[in-house]
């Protein structure tokens, strides 16, 4: 059954038997919450304790974690891959064999490298604290008891899906697990799915990202095609083989390569298969957290990183230089067109929907252009242009990890402000009768009550300061405030554009579009914060907030430091990161040189126009845009609001301009474009119809065929057949008699035969 | 190769070669014995001294466990299964049992130990799930005449089981028509009285007279081919027959005699016209009882086929003793072809799984042909033996994979039938809500038979198939692959049989995927929404199925390891 344990180890980890735990805990887990809470559901003990699944979950995740870490922490040692199969073989015999058949092969593997290695603590990192937040967040909700254990099962399959995914060693399993996240994202968009909104936002979801799987799945079937298998180690050393790649066609590689980056624009959410992010919003908020930051968002990027191989091989210089475009062109429209929609969101969730998008469009464009300059230079003999490609390549994973980090803070900090929200709001209209029924949402107050809108907000930086703090330093390392979590990755990244862009003028688009939404997103993040937390409450409801519960304080905390402490991975060369060892952690330079060097490199470059570029992108990332919503938003809190220290000088400034500068933007505001902004720029509404036009009128006429000519032959056929049967069955009679006829009949038959014969 | 080692009665290694047939013979013994030790005193005559003696009497609490019969049955026959498997693991000896004089009686190889395999796991299965279909009232001498009759027929039924799984191993070891014909008979016998054991039911005592009268019809004709044989060669050797074949296997005496031989083991394997009584003894029998007709007596009827057709009436002998080739071919075609078609209409799952026991001892039969025509036709012969060698390995292979899945089927409308009835497709609906482990069980048990991959039944299918088209295209295949241009009209007739096989397949989806229908998507009859009557001895038997059917369907090497040792060992001039 088991054809041999292939190791293939190229750095001895004795701990590399236990990688699959990683994976295998959390898919076993998936059962056993589904069951036990099927079992005990409404037992107090499962409740509290237990927390209806909560606590397995936490346990094993946070394994994983640790599994994880221990992993990492081996594999640091040096930068290249580690690799651990199991084949399991089908049809496997002789026999088999004898009639021209061979054995099919079943294999599954890890496969462990530097980009393995950023995800998996990203994605087992962010799932953990996730899953601390859902605990707090989930199960203080009286519209989820007694279903708590199905989101917890759903959850830890998606981590599971996750986790796999980027351990995988394949094509073909990364695409395995990428479906079982699709399932589960549908699962757990769908959570409330008595709600038809929520219900059309899984469908919607679950239909746009298969688009793109269509797509990724015909883009590894031609890589089979190409190659022979899927396999990293095969695919990735076939293509650094002369002779193999000769045989080669590059334009049917970018093809391949093009179709499934597809697959990863739509399981990304980028133009133009965005469309179903913003809607992923109607699951509960931890989801949204584990869906936009810890995984499947990320799940596109890290098949684009996979592809780095066919870039930088020796083989394709120059052949793929129009896809490493497309890659960068359509990050470079997403970045902006999503923020601008960013603009005029009034849902809390919804802007950092939008935000995500953006973010993410800054990763593609990024590894778009890592993926052009690997294609161009000649980085595996030149030391200057080797610095160059990692340099650029880690600046675009770089700001995985710290948009992950902010964003996954973000999300669950806004579920924080809302979950808070919504109790304020149940408690001001529940007051007397607020033990009785929480989930009563026929009233009608309910239904016009949006604890989501920041219009219902404002001034709440007095009243919850943790969380207020955790947006702020989020926010802030979105924007990319100087020394703050993303400034470091979204310089480079930046840099990294127009370094491009003056060797091919094409990209002076892209480049274009990742400065210009640096502006942007300055402004729209600062909008966000300002609404929800400056100014004074809007609403009764907001000036009833209080704080939140520990669960939900936990993560908040945690990531807080994380993000601030981005100078210290960026010391580490978290921007250098890329297959040589030479510039990676544990190198020679201790990390205080790192810090220096990232500090004078990025404020102090030689290069005189990445000098000027780093300062107008600092200008108009950090000053103009987030200027401009300072203007325009937020306000001095009410009389009497007491904020920590560190957010008052922000007050202060905000309460300055906005006395100051504020202007009136109502003609801006009731333009048609933002009319358009508002309507997401009408893709649903040109989806939906053609869909109805094109879809739904083939389908018509495809259900007519099956109707009339398909059902109608299997119907002839199936009545024919019948009929036969009833006239076969008629004749076993039930008499004895007759069956000894039979068995006469059948031996004379015999007899005249042979003796004829012979 | 090994040679033949030759064991007189009770002679050094007799109790080796013998030692599962002995087992259950142990078995029987313990059967009878066990119940009647109670009490009971002698009286020395003369005197008034009583002795005691320990037999009959009052009954020990022990002895008179109406349970006890069936766990004794149940170990004995599994203590049997567990020997032939561990006679496996380091080579089967080839053993004959030999008279005083040297004739062969028995043949102990690796061939006859797969098929006891098959018979005893099946009748283990069958003993074990039996537990929960015999009523019992109740232990102790307060007991109504009915229950205590009812308590002391337990001891019956399992003795028959014994004695049926002891006369299929003597056809499975048998080298002398003689004894072949009384194995036979033990196993026919047993079987009969079997399908008959409700006679309280009507459709039951029914179903075991019609089964009884035109099975002795059958073995009335089967023993008059048998005599024929011995008429014409004077010997009831299967080695002197084959030694007569080769020189003059083209009289019409012999010929006529396989001929009829085949009528007899025809109605054992349920061919085409014999088969009639199959589906009313199938119907009217107990389920564990049909499962063992469909599986262990199915298995045995395949065996003496074998032996008869490709030991004694071998083709490679003479040309034109082939015609036998020709006649299965046909019923094999009509067999497959009949049992699907009845099947499609049929409402009764019992009748429905006859029916598909029909179909696929046509598959078998198409088998048995193509091994034939390799034999036979010098332009169809590859490597010697090994084309013969895959075929009768798929066979083998899927007799023994049958018990898991057509057994399993029978046992989890055995529990049906204890809820009631199980005559109606109706009876299964609901069954999803009621119990859904047998729901889910049953609809594996029907896609395996289907032939669904990866399960057990898709790797029969697909083994035999692909042996069949191997014996077609012969030694064509290396040539089309080398670029040679052949067509339909160059492959040998027996290629046809594999494309029935196929549309066949396709034909059985129907009934056996509308099983599934039932199960999932109509409501439960009137009246019969509550739970399954319980009883763990059966949800283990069907567990034991359900992880055999999925386990030989994703790791069918060991086994078919087995199957191959077997095959090879039914005719030492194949390699």
């Amino acid at each position: 059954m088991v054809a041999g344990t292939g190791t293939d180890t190229i750095i001895d980890s004795e701990l590399m038997q236990f990688a699959p735990l990683i994976i295998l805990l959390p898919m076993l887990a998936f059962p056993v919450i589904l069951f036990l809470g099927r079992v005990f559901n409404r037992n107090p003990f499962w409740k509290d304790t237990m927390k209806e699944g909560g606590i397995i979950a936490l346990v094993v995740m946070a394994s994983s974690l640790i599994i994880s870490l221990l992993l990492i922490k081996d594999h640091l040692g040096g930068f290249a891959s580690m690799k651990d199969s199991v084949d399991f073989l089908w049809l496997n015999s002789s026999v088999y064999e004898s009639g021209n058949l061979t054995s099919i092969s079943f294999g599954f593997g890890i496969y462990i490298d530097h980009i393995t290695v950023m995800l998996l603590f990203v994605a087992s990192f962010l799932c953990l604290l996730i899953n601390i937040f859902s605990i707090g967040y989930m199960n203080t909700d009286p519209i989820n008891d007694n279903r708590n254990h199905r989101f917890y099962a759903e959850f830890v399959l998606f981590c599971s899906g996750m986790l796999g995914m980027v351990l995988a060693d394949s094509f073909l399993w990364l695409f395995i697990f990428w479906e079982i996240m699709g399932l589960c994202s549908y699962l757990l968009i769908g959570f409330y799915y008595e709600k038809p909104s929520a219900a059309y936002a899984a469908k919607k979801a679950f239909l746009t990202t298969r688009i793109g799987d269509v797509f990724l799945i015909i883009g590894l079937v031609m890589m089979w095609d190409m190659f022979g298998s899927l396999d990293y180690d095969v695919i990735f050393s076939a293509v650094e083989d002369e002779t193999f790649m000769a045989g080669v066609s590059s334009s049917t590689l970018q093809w391949a390569l093009g179709l499934m980056f597809i697959g990863a624009v739509g399981k990304s959410a980028q133009f133009p298969l965005h469309v179903w992010l913003p809607d992923a919003m109607e699951g509960p908020t931890p989801v949204s957290a584990l869906i936009h930051a810890a995984t499947m968002v990320n799940a596109g990027l890290y098949l684009v990183a996979r592809m780095f191989p066919f870039f930088g091989s020796e083989y394709l210089q120059h052949d793929l230089v129009d896809l490493a475009f497309i890659i960068a062109l359509i990050g470079g429209i997403t970045a902006v067109m999503a923020a601008a929609i960013a603009f005029v969101q009034h849902d809390l969730k919804k802007v950092l929907a939008y935000s995500t998008m953006s973010q993410l469009a800054y990763i593609f464009t990024g590894l778009g252009c890592a993926m052009f300059l690997a294609n161009t230079l000649d980085w595996q003999t030149d030391a200057d242009a080797h610095y160059i490609v990692i340099v650029a390549f880690g600046a675009a994973l770089f700001h995985l990890f710290n948009h992950a980090m902010a964003k996954g803070m973000l999300f669950m900090a806004s579920g924080s402000v809302i979950h808070e929200v919504h109790h304020a709001h149940h408690h001001l209209h529940h007051h007397d009768d607020h033990h009785d029924d929480h989930g009563d949402h026929d009233e009608g107050h309910e239904e016009e009550f949006d604890a989501q809108s920041m219009d219902n907000m404002g001034g709440l930086a007095s009243k919850m300061p943790l969380t207020a703090t955790a947006m702020l330093v989020g926010s802030a390392s979105i924007m990319g405030l100087p020394l703050i979590g993303g400034f470091w990755s979204k310089e480079g990244i930046i840099a990294n554009a127009w370094r491009v862009a003056l060797e091919d003028p094409r990209f002076f688009l892209p480049a274009m579009c990742v400065l210009v939404g640096a502006a942007m997103t300055g402004f729209y993040m600062s909008r966000m914060w300002l609404k929800t937390f400056a100014g004074k409450p809007k609403t009764e409801v907001a000036a009833h907030v209080g704080q939140t519960n520990t669960w939900i304080k936990i993560p908040l905390f945690v990531l807080t430091f994380v993000t601030l402490s981005a100078i210290l991975f960026a010391g580490m060369g978290f921007t250098h990161w890329a297959p040589d060892s030479e510039y990676g952690l544990l190198s020679e330079k201790n990390l205080f040189d790192g810090i220096a060097y990232e500090m004078s490199h990025a404020f102090a470059n030689g290069d005189t126009f990445f000098f000027i570029l780093t300062y107008v992108a600092i200008a108009i990332g950090a000053v103009l845009g987030p200027g401009l919503a300072l203007s325009l938003y937020g306000g001095s809190l009410a009389e009497g609001e007491k904020v920590k220290p560190w957010m008052k000088p922000i007050i202060r400034l905000n309460a300055w301009v906005y006395d100051r500068y504020n202007f009136d933007n109502q003609a801006i505001a009731n333009s048609g474009l933002s009319r358009a902004l508002e309507n997401r720029l009408y893709f649903d509404h040109y989806y939906d119809m053609a869909m109805l036009k094109i879809v739904a009128g083939f389908s018509d006429k495809s259900a007519e065929t099956d109707k009339n000519v398909v059902d109608g032959v299997i119907k002839k056929i199936e009545t024919g057949t019948q009929s036969i049967s009833k006239v076969v069955r008629s004749m076993t009679t039930g008499s004895a008699r007759d069956y000894i006829l039979m068995v006469a009949v059948g031996t004379l038959g015999i007899f005249f035969l042979l003796w004829g014969v012979a | 190769m090994s040679t033949v080692q030759n064991v007189e009665p009770f002679g050094d290694g007799f109790i080796a070669a013998l030692c599962p047939e002995l087992i259950i013979f142990a078995g029987l013994l313990a059967l009878i014995i066990i119940p009647n030790i109670g009490k009971g005193t002698f009286r020395i005559p003369g005197t008034q001294t009583r002795v005691m003696w320990l037999f009959g009497g009052e009954r020990f609490k022990i002895t008179s466990n109406p349970k006890m019969p069936a766990w004794i049955a149940t170990i004995t026959l599994g203590a049997a299964f567990v020997q032939t498997i561990l006679s496996f693991q380091d080579g089967v000896d080839r053993t004959a049992i030999v008279t005083e004089s040297g004739t062969q009686l028995l043949l102990v190889n690796g061939f006859s130990r797969v098929f006891e395999m098959i018979f005893f796991g099946a009748l283990t299965l069958a003993a074990f799930a039996s537990m929960n279909r015999l009523e019992v009232k109740g232990i102790g001498p307060k007991l109504s005449t009915d229950d205590l009759y009812n308590n002391r027929r337990q001891a019956d039924f399992y003795i028959l089981m014994l004695t049926c799984g002891l006369g299929m191993s003597v056809v499975a070891l048998a080298q002398d028509l003689f004894v072949l014909f009384i194995g036979l008979e033990l196993a026919s016998f047993s079987t009969y009285v079997l399908v008959a054991f409700y006679k309280e039911s009507k459709v039951g005592t029914e179903a075991g007279m019609k089964y009884f009268i035109v099975g002795s019809v059958a073995s009335g004709v089967g023993l008059y081919g048998l005599s024929m044989l011995y008429l014409w060669a004077g010997s009831l050797q299967f080695d002197v027959l084959a030694a007569q074949f080769v020189i003059n296997g083209t009289d019409p005496l012999p010929l006529i005699g396989i001929g009829f031989v085949l009528v007899g083991f025809g109605f054992k394997v349920s061919a085409a016209p014999f088969h009639f009584a199959a589906p009313d003894a199938y119907a009217g029998a107990s389920s564990p009882v049909a499962g063992i007709l469909a599986t262990a007596s199915k298995a045995m009827g395949i065996i003496g086929l074998i032996r008869m057709l490709l030991i004694v009436a071998s083709p490679e002998a003479s040309e034109d003793g082939t015609v036998w080739l020709t006649l299965l071919g046909i019923i094999s075609l009509v067999t497959m072809t009949w049992g699907n078609i009845a099947a499609l209409g049929s409402t009764n799952p019992k009748r429905m799984l006859a029916y598909s026991s029909v179909a696929h001892a046509g598959y078998m039969l198409a088998a048995i042909t193509a091994i034939g025509a390799w034999n036979w036709d010098d332009s169809l012969a590859g490597e010697p033996g090994e084309a013969a060698v895959a075929v009768l390995t798929a066979v083998i292979f899927h007799l023994v994979v049958l018990v898991a899945f057509k057994l399993g089927a029978f046992l989890v409308l055995s529990v049906l039938e204890s809820d009631g009835d199980a005559s109606r497709l109706s009876s299964l609906g609901g069954l999803a809500k009621r119990e859904p482990f047998l729901a889910v069980a049953m609809f594996i048990f029907m896609i395996s038979l289907a032939g669904v991959p990866p399960l057990a039944g898709f790797v029969s299918k697909l083994l035999v198939i692909m042996g069949i088209v191997k014996v077609a295209i012969g030694q064509m295949g290396a040539e089309i692959m080398a670029g040679g241009d052949y067509g339909l009209a160059d492959v040998h007739w027996v290629w046809w049989l594999a494309l029935a096989m196929v549309i066949n397949s396709a034909i059985s989806m129907f009934y056996y995927l509308r099983v599934g229908v039932v199960m999932f998507f109509e409501e439960p009859e009137e009246g019969r929404t509550g739970p399954l009557p319980a009883g763990w001895q059966v949800r283990f038997a069907i567990l034991a199925c359900l992880m055999a059917t999925l386990f030989m369907g994703v790791a069918s090497d060991q086994l078919l390891e087995i199957c191959e040792v077997a095959a090879k060992s039914l005719n030492y001039s194949w390699n």
